[in-house]
């Protein structure tokens, strides 16, 4: 407890040191190494973001336990980018956020955000701060792109990386799918106004326009109103052989529900951003029965590789839910953030927000879904995307996204 | 699909949203119509409506819409979801005039209607405490029927809809025009002075026009819940926003007015977004109401009142 006395004490300490001239961090010997997570915690994605966030908490928990920074301990601090009246994400509080973590000079890295709405208004202000994040979800590739380097990272160093690859990979590969397997000829794009749902359908409909597939229209929902029977009725005039949705739940979930009803035998495919419990719930079967997902990153959570069946039911036995693919690459994320701190401390240099940065340009991590690298903007150096499709598996809770969601194999790249 | 089918197609989406919408401005109008105040507390009883009804159907063992029911287990569910519903909304409706709005009523200004956004707000953070913000699956009994009109379909559960409504804005327009009470309303809405001297339990009536406007809210909820298969804690702006909208449109404090507003802005969001883009529906929308306004005022339906002295 912080007495009157040990206050004065330490005020005077601060006094002393600074009229010293010794270094400020010399004196914050209390060794605490914050980790900023960053998540949409309240509204549509909010279940994704408890599974993230788990991933997270249980990597750096795992890392104090074996005390792998030597003098060193972690502490993961919460972050929720969504507002209530919003209902899903806010890019708004997402900067916010990003000036609470530049400010708290404790934290030295952060893992999120999910959403790239989110990603674009937190990377400037990250870049200021020098304060590097890890992205384990967030796949719009404008943010890490050198073309937009002065927007995203004015300051030029990477700050925004990457466990997952980006939509620039994740749409085009998608379109491939739908063209090269699923015989897809013509098709109806809809995206929900967000950051990454109008980036994923650009870059969806370039590839399948190249890949010549015929597409019939283009049009926008707006995730807060409820019903889109009016576009859908307008799509069923069309009669597409497939619909490809770029968003996230929000208004995925109602796109899931009245599509059923209005376009019950169109292909139905979506990102990332149709990959969540969230959609398995409130969606619900028989409405989201049949929806092609991807996921931009490899398939981990069925693999039988010993060290993530061993991870998968340690995360099970913790949380009572199963992870997923964006849990792994959420734990990923930490663990390149630990290693890059456990080799600056084993290089006897203090471990500091700019060291962290610096070292996750070079490092490569062993991770569950194999090693991780990073290039000079902060992407993965891997580009798998997974695609998938929702069959109703009823051995599992019917919003467990891992045995949901049958795995189809890898999207072909262009 | 034909052109025809599909303007067929929109004119059934259409009425059923503007159903929907013409129940919510029901309450603006019938508030506004006596106190003059725009309730917007409106806008989150709708809202706690559509959970309140999820609460009932799942009391019921009904879950997602996988449990479909026919015939008279259909018919009591549904009665008495919609009777649970709206007897509770209803009575949050009375709650927020008895306890919250009468002490303000001789407070002039806007405090009034500050307070009913502030409700608003309080209402819609209890939700998100008490049932999280995640959306929900709002369990549906109602068979899958459906009947194809040419190259349009016509559901089930817009006959539904479309037969709920009509009951309600039936039994509400006979309730204003013909019973003691409706008419101590309409008198009230005239010169609550005059009918105070004329004997009519002002006090009284004003509770029924709340009860009555959040019950119909209560309805409302329910029906979007079946008819979306969904609920949130956030539907309550948008639909709200509309329905304000239509009973603006219509003439705020006029009955018909808020059923016809409240059709029009349903066909006119389902017409824009077929012939033109989902992206310029609110734009279409807004832009209309600005021009009703230019040219009529008091709305479609709405005369041109005195000023209230």
């Amino acid at each position: 407890m912080l007495t009157r006395r040990s206050a004065f004490k330490a005020a005077a300490g601060i006094a002393a040191t600074a009229t010293l001239g010794v270094s400020q961090r010399a004196l914050a010997a209390d060794k605490i190494l914050k980790i900023g997570l960053d998540q949409s915690f309240t509204g549509a994605d909010a279940q994704a973001a408890v599974r993230i966030g788990n991933g997270v908490i249980m990597a750096f928990d795992e890392a104090n336990a074996d005390n792998a920074v030597p003098g060193y301990k972690f502490v993961v601090e919460k972050f929720d980018d969504a507002t209530a009246t919003a209902g899903q994400y806010d890019p708004a509080q997402g900067a916010i956020n990003a000036r609470k973590m530049v400010s708290d000079k404790q934290i030295i890295a952060a893992v999120g955000p999910s959403m790239s709405g989110v990603g674009k208004a937190m990377s400037p202000i990250l870049s200021a701060g020098d304060l590097a994040t890890i992205t384990p979800a967030s796949t719009n590739p404008d943010i890490t792109d050198p073309k937009f380097a002065a927007q995203f990272r004015p300051k030029g160093k990477a700050v925004y990386f990457r466990t997952v690859t980006t939509d620039a990979y994740q749409g085009p590969n998608m379109a491939n799918y739908m063209i090269e397997v699923l015989k897809v000829k013509s098709i109806y794009i809809l995206d929900d106004s967000g950051a990454y749902g109008v980036g994923m359908a650009d870059a969806f409909e370039a590839q399948a326009k190249k890949k010549g597939a015929n597409v019939l229209g283009r049009d926008r929902l707006d995730p807060k109103a409820a019903d889109y029977s009016a576009v859908l009725t307008k799509i069923k005039a069309l009669n597409p052989d497939a619909l490809y949705y770029g968003g996230v739940g929000q208004a995925g979930i109602k796109l899931a529900k009245q599509s059923y009803d209005i376009i019950p035998k169109v292909i139905k495919a979506g990102g990332d951003g149709m990959q969540s419990a969230d959609l398995l719930q409130a969606g619900g079967f028989p409405a989201v029965e049949g929806w092609y997902a991807t996921a931009a990153s490899p398939h981990v959570t069925e693999s039988t590789d010993p060290r993530v069946v061993a991870w998968s039911k340690a995360y099970h036995d913790r949380f009572k839910i199963y992870p997923d693919d964006y849990t792994v690459t959420a734990y990923d994320a930490s663990l390149a953030i630990i290693a890059a701190a456990k080799k600056i401390n084993s290089m006897g240099k203090p471990v500091t927000r700019s060291a962290i940065r610096d070292m996750l340009e070079k490092i490569e991590v062993p991770t569950l879904q194999g090693v991780v690298s990073f290039d000079s903007n902060g992407d993965i150096k891997d580009h798998t995307v997974s695609v998938f499709q929702i069959r109703k598996d009823d051995k599992f809770p019917l919003d467990d996204t891992s045995h949901q969601y049958k795995y189809l194999g890898v999207a072909p790249q262009s | 699909m034909t052109l025809t089918d599909v303007i067929l197609q929109q004119v059934i989406n259409g009425l059923s949203l503007g159903a929907m919408y013409a129940l919510l401005a029901l309450g603006f109008t019938l508030v506004y119509g006596i106190l003059e105040l725009i309730n917007f507390s409106h806008f989150n009883v709708f809202m706690v409506g559509s959970f309140i009804a999820m609460y009932v159907l799942q009391a019921f063992g009904l879950s997602g819409q996988t449990t479909i029911l026919t015939g008279l287990p259909l018919v009591g569910v549904l009665v008495a979801a919609f009777a649970v519903t709206m007897l509770a909304c209803g009575a949050i409706g009375v709650g927020i005039e008895r306890f919250l709005l009468r002490p303000l009523r001789a407070v002039k200004g806007p405090a009034a209607m500050i307070l009913t956004i502030g409700v608003s707000y309080v209402l819609f953070n209890l939700v998100i405490l008490g049932s999280g913000a995640d959306s929900k699956n709002f369990p549906n009994p109602l068979p899958a029927l459906q009947w194809p009109i040419g190259g349009a379909v016509l559901r089930l559960r817009e006959v539904l809809i479309w037969a709920v409504s009509l009951l309600l804005m039936g039994g509400l327009t006979y309730f204003v025009g013909y019973t003691k009470l409706g008419k101590a309303m309409r008198a009230t809405a005239q010169d609550p002075e005059a009918a105070r001297m004329m004997g009519v339990e002002v006090d009284r009536v004003i509770m029924t026009a709340f009860f009555l406007g959040a019950a119909l809210a209560g309805a409302g909820g329910l029906i979007f819940g079946l008819y979306y298969n969904f609920t949130s804690f956030i539907i309550g702006f948008n639909a709200g926003l509309r329905a304000f909208t239509a009973a603006v449109l219509g003439g705020i404090g006029n009955v018909p007015g808020a059923m016809l507003g409240g059709l029009m802005i349903g066909l006119i969001e389902a017409f824009s977004g077929a012939f033109i883009a989902t992206a310029w529906s609110d734009v279409i929308i807004f832009s209309i109401l600005v021009l009703v306004l230019v040219f009529r005022p008091a709305g479609l339906l709405g005369r041109v009142a005195p000023n209230k002295s």
